[in-house]
């Protein structure tokens, strides 16, 4: 059992009749790669946004590594160590790719306030900078601009913007939204590389259930606002009322 | 270009200016003058407008805080030049403090209406205590003392003054651009949302640029009533405010050098429609058209990118 | 006393309707074009010097010239639009206000050498010239008259959006650009469309300021662009029933302002904005997401 990380108390949160989070509970676990699935509409963008601090919520608590977040704003979750990744590309485009991940840098590293000192200057970040950029795969790319990377690149790009505020625990929306199979496969292998390296705790919000199979160690399903199921990816494939709502046909066929 | 090119540059222009300051006539010295308060007032606009991407309609105000404060404090308590001008500056950043502390809330055309809605109180309350602020005629009568024993009466003296605080803006402005400050504030530019999402508090960085342009807009403004000896009540107005906004355009929204540029081609241009024509307005208008339709870059921001263009095609060709 | 606040209310709701007129341009404009015409003070502008020269060589009528003067505006505005706005729809702020102010500046200067630099005195309107005794005072006849063209205007302009088939498309072509264009509508001429419209709003209320303010200065829109904009604001920027209530109560604040703080009239419309601005940024009447 690792620590607990994330726990949320009796969250609510709806859009007018729309609930998209009823009395959720649960807990996160350092080190287990989780995944939460559900059905469009299901509630699971709102719940990354309620957890990340980019809505309010309507009751509950939010508690990371023991402390109460619940009514902090967005910064400071992420400098507590909880960080996500966006559906859509949501880098900084007219940036260098190197610029992109130093800005997080900067912020971990509390340097992001120097107001006269070169930003060149700072040799650790520049380091760390490299070192994210390689663990992502975009060395290569350092200097372009993030506007001329290919789709791929920039999801990676996204993940490692991400990852460069070193989160203890990450949230990937939908890691691999509007890719090819190539690099469906190739992001794949990175998160669980990264994974594997121990630092952070991803949890995968997805929609394409053989990433989510192959790859989780635990799968929670959300249906209207509800969790439905939660355990092992292989006691979720056999849960009933998973199927009957919504994998049905596809792990059938 | 490598930072030493740059500071090359620099010392060049800064050279050529102390040059027209010793051997310029009269005319050519006072023009000089009015072309560094603008490009003090423009660079630190600049930092919030090109680089942080929000648009202020109350920077004419602070401009006339820093008038005002160095010119009260110069009728009032000491005619020394550069406590007058610590109390512009001072009070510009008081200023943009509480202003800015409100406006940051808001973005895009809320956070200029917010500016313009709280630059035009700044407004009527010089406009309206005439007591304090001398009504719209303003407060006349700043004597510019000397600094250090040196006199600065003359217009020839005065000028190495401002020439003094032009270069220090353009090595605070480069500086700061060159940081990680300014690395953020152009993160927050293409993406306040990611930028708050890398742990950064975007409302106080937003401030922090509000501030800090504030400051020299206050700069320029207490150098501005050494320059002219008096206060000018519509300083504070908000069409004052577009005048950094025009230089920074005219000379290239993105690029350190376009609010230098862009302020020297206003002021002389200006210069030169006035000796021609009785309709300055109009020649402006439509140069500025052509700026929007055409070159949408600036100056600088076009110069810059057709060098890219050739070096692009440089490499290719190796 | 009552006498007194009875007139003070009256002049500040001709004030009121008077900055309606120019405001309810404005938002048409933002609502639809998502752009900030600083312009609309020129066209305004404009709008009193066209009516004054129609007015003047069709012997002094001042109906005719309401009637005629708008339309050269018109064909001022639509090519505004169709050769220059058009092209920076997709820019940022910066670019689209200061396309609108280039043409403010350009304006300002033709109309002095157009019709001189000095200021113009106007006629008065044949009829209601005069004033009529309200509670024992006098009140001029033509604020009386503004007061009932402002609700006018606002009706006609809510019949057009809400009851024709144009106005249908306009308000989809506002919220969904893209639907709309699927849909068929040629969005670029609704455009176009609206801002001509609009436009002639801005100048009608120039036309009608004729007898108002009773001098035509060039630059005389400036201040007038600067009222509206805080009651588009205050209102909720693109709300057309914002606007004309942010139009009332600028009218009623500024006119009280005016009679009981005259130094802090100007002061206390900004702080209304301002304290509008952070309390509700969409307005009262605007969106909540825009």
């Amino acid at each position: 059992m690792g620590e607990i990380l994330l726990k949320v108390k009796d969250l609510n949160k709806a859009f007018g009749k729309v609930v998209t989070a009823r009395d959720l509970n649960f807990e996160i676990e350092a080190g287990v790669l989780t995944s939460i699935i559900g059905p469009n509409g299901a509630g699971k963008s709102t719940l990354i946004n309620v957890l990340t601090g980019l809505l309010p919520l309507d009751s509950g608590h939010i508690l990371f590594k023991g402390e109460d977040i619940t009514g902090l704003p967005t910064y400071q979750r992420v400098r507590r160590g909880l960080c996500r990744s966006f559906q859509v590309v949501n880098v900084f485009p007219e940036l260098s790719v190197f610029e992109n991940v130093e800005i997080p840098v900067l912020a971990q590293m509390k340097k992001a306030g120097h107001i006269f000192r070169p930003v060149v200057k700072e040799k650790a970040v520049a380091q760390q900078v490299m070192e994210i950029l390689e663990r992502t795969n975009l060395a290569g790319e350092a200097a372009v601009i993030a506007s001329a990377l290919s789709h791929g690149d920039q999801r990676l790009l996204e993940v490692g913007i991400a990852l460069a505020a070193k989160p203890s625990l990450l949230f990937l929306d939908e890691p691999t939204a509007g890719m090819n199979p190539v690099e469906r496969v190739d992001i794949l292998k990175h998160i669980r590389r990264i994974s594997a390296s121990g630092e952070t705790t991803f949890v995968i919000v997805e929609h394409d259930m053989d990433i989510v199979f192959s790859l989780s160690d635990r799968v929670m399903v959300l249906n209207r606002g509800d969790i439905i199921c939660d355990g092992g990816p292989d006691h979720v494939k056999g849960d009933k009322q998973v199927r009957e709502c919504y994998l049905g046909e596809e792990v059938v066929a | 270009m490598s930072t030493k090119a740059t500071y090359a540059i620099y010392l060049g222009i800064i050279a050529g200016l102390a040059a027209l300051g010793l051997l310029g006539d009269r005319f050519m010295v006072y023009m000089g003058m009015r072309v560094m308060l603008l490009a003090i007032f423009a660079l630190g606009y600049n930092l919030l407008l090109g680089r942080t991407g929000l648009l202020s309609f109350g920077h004419g105000a602070l401009y006339a805080c820093g008038s005002y404060s160095m010119a009260l404090v110069n009728l009032h308590l000491t005619q020394d030049p550069l406590l007058g001008i610590l109390a512009g500056v001072a009070m510009a950043a008081l200023f943009s403090l509480i202003v800015g502390f409100f406006c940051v809330r808001n973005t895009e055309i809320y956070f200029a209406m917010l500016t313009l809605a709280f630059g035009m109180m700044i407004f009527s309350l010089i406009w309206n205590l005439r007591e304090i602020t001398g009504g719209d005629d303003g407060l006349v009568g700043i004597s510019r003392g000397s600094v250090f024993g040196l006199p600065i009466v003359k217009d020839g003296q005065f000028y190495f003054l401002v020439l003094f605080f032009f270069g220090l803006t353009l090595w605070l402005v480069h500086r700061i651009r060159s940081s990680a400050f300014g690395l953020v504030l152009a993160g927050i530019r293409e993406n306040h949302q990611r930028t708050s999402f890398a742990g950064i508090p975007v409302k106080r960085y937003r401030l922090a640029a509000f501030v800090v342009s504030g400051m020299f807009a206050g700069l320029a403004g207490s150098l501005g009533a050494m320059l002219q000896y008096n206060t000018d009540p519509f300083s504070a107005h908000w069409s004052h405010s577009a005048e950094p906004v025009l230089v920074s355009l005219i000379g290239g929204l993105q690029t350190f050098s376009g609010p230098l540029a862009g302020s020297v081609v206003f002021v002389v241009l200006r210069e030169i429609i006035e000796r021609y024509t009785q309709n300055w307005m109009l020649w402006f208008g439509i140069i500025l058209l052509a700026i929007i339709m055409g070159l949408r870059g600036g100056v600088m921001g076009g110069l810059e990118k057709r060098l890219r263009q050739r070096a692009a095609t440089r490499k290719g060709g190796e | 006393m009552l006498e007194s606040i009875v007139h003070v209310c009256l002049a500040g709701l001709s004030q009121g309707m008077f900055i309606w007129l120019v405001a309810s341009g404005l938002t048409l404009i933002f609502g639809v074009l998502g752009v900030l015409n600083f312009a609309h003070g020129a066209f305004y502008m404009l709008g009193a010097y066209f009516c004054y020269t129609v007015l003047a060589a069709l012997g002094d009528n001042f109906w005719l010239g309401l009637i005629f003067g708008p339309l050269f505006v018109c064909a001022v505005g639509f090519l505004v639009e169709r050769y220059f706005l058009r092209y920076v729809y997709h820019l940022d702020l910066p670019y689209q206000l200061l396309l609108t102010f280039a043409f403010v500046l350009i304006f300002d200067d033709l109309v002095k050498i157009v019709w001189g630099a000095g200021s113009i005195s106007s006629p008065t309107v044949p009829g209601l010239g005069g004033s009529v005794s309200i509670m024992g005072r006098m009140f001029p006849t033509y604020s009386l008259f503004i007061i009932a063209v402002g609700p006018l205007v606002a009706l006609g302009l809510w019949a057009a959006l809400e009851r024709t088939w144009a106005g249908r498309i306009i308000r989809a072509a506002s919220s969904d650009r893209e639907m709309a264009a699927a849909l068929g509508a040629k969005v670029p001429w609704i455009f176009t469309g609206v801002f001509v419209f609009g436009v002639w709003l801005g100048a009608l209320g120039g036309g009608l300021a004729v007898p108002y303010v009773g001098l035509l200065t060039p630059g005389m829109g400036e201040s007038i662009v600067i009222e509206a904009f805080v009651v588009a604001v205050i209102g909720g920027l693109g709300s057309l029933k914002g606007a004309f209530f942010g139009a009332l109560i600028i009218g009623l604040l500024s006119s009280f302002g005016t009679r009981f703080l005259p130094s802090f009239d100007m002061f206390l419309t900004f702080i209304l904005m301002a304290l509008v601005l952070l309390w509700r940024p969409q307005g009262f009447f605007g969106e909540a997401s825009r």
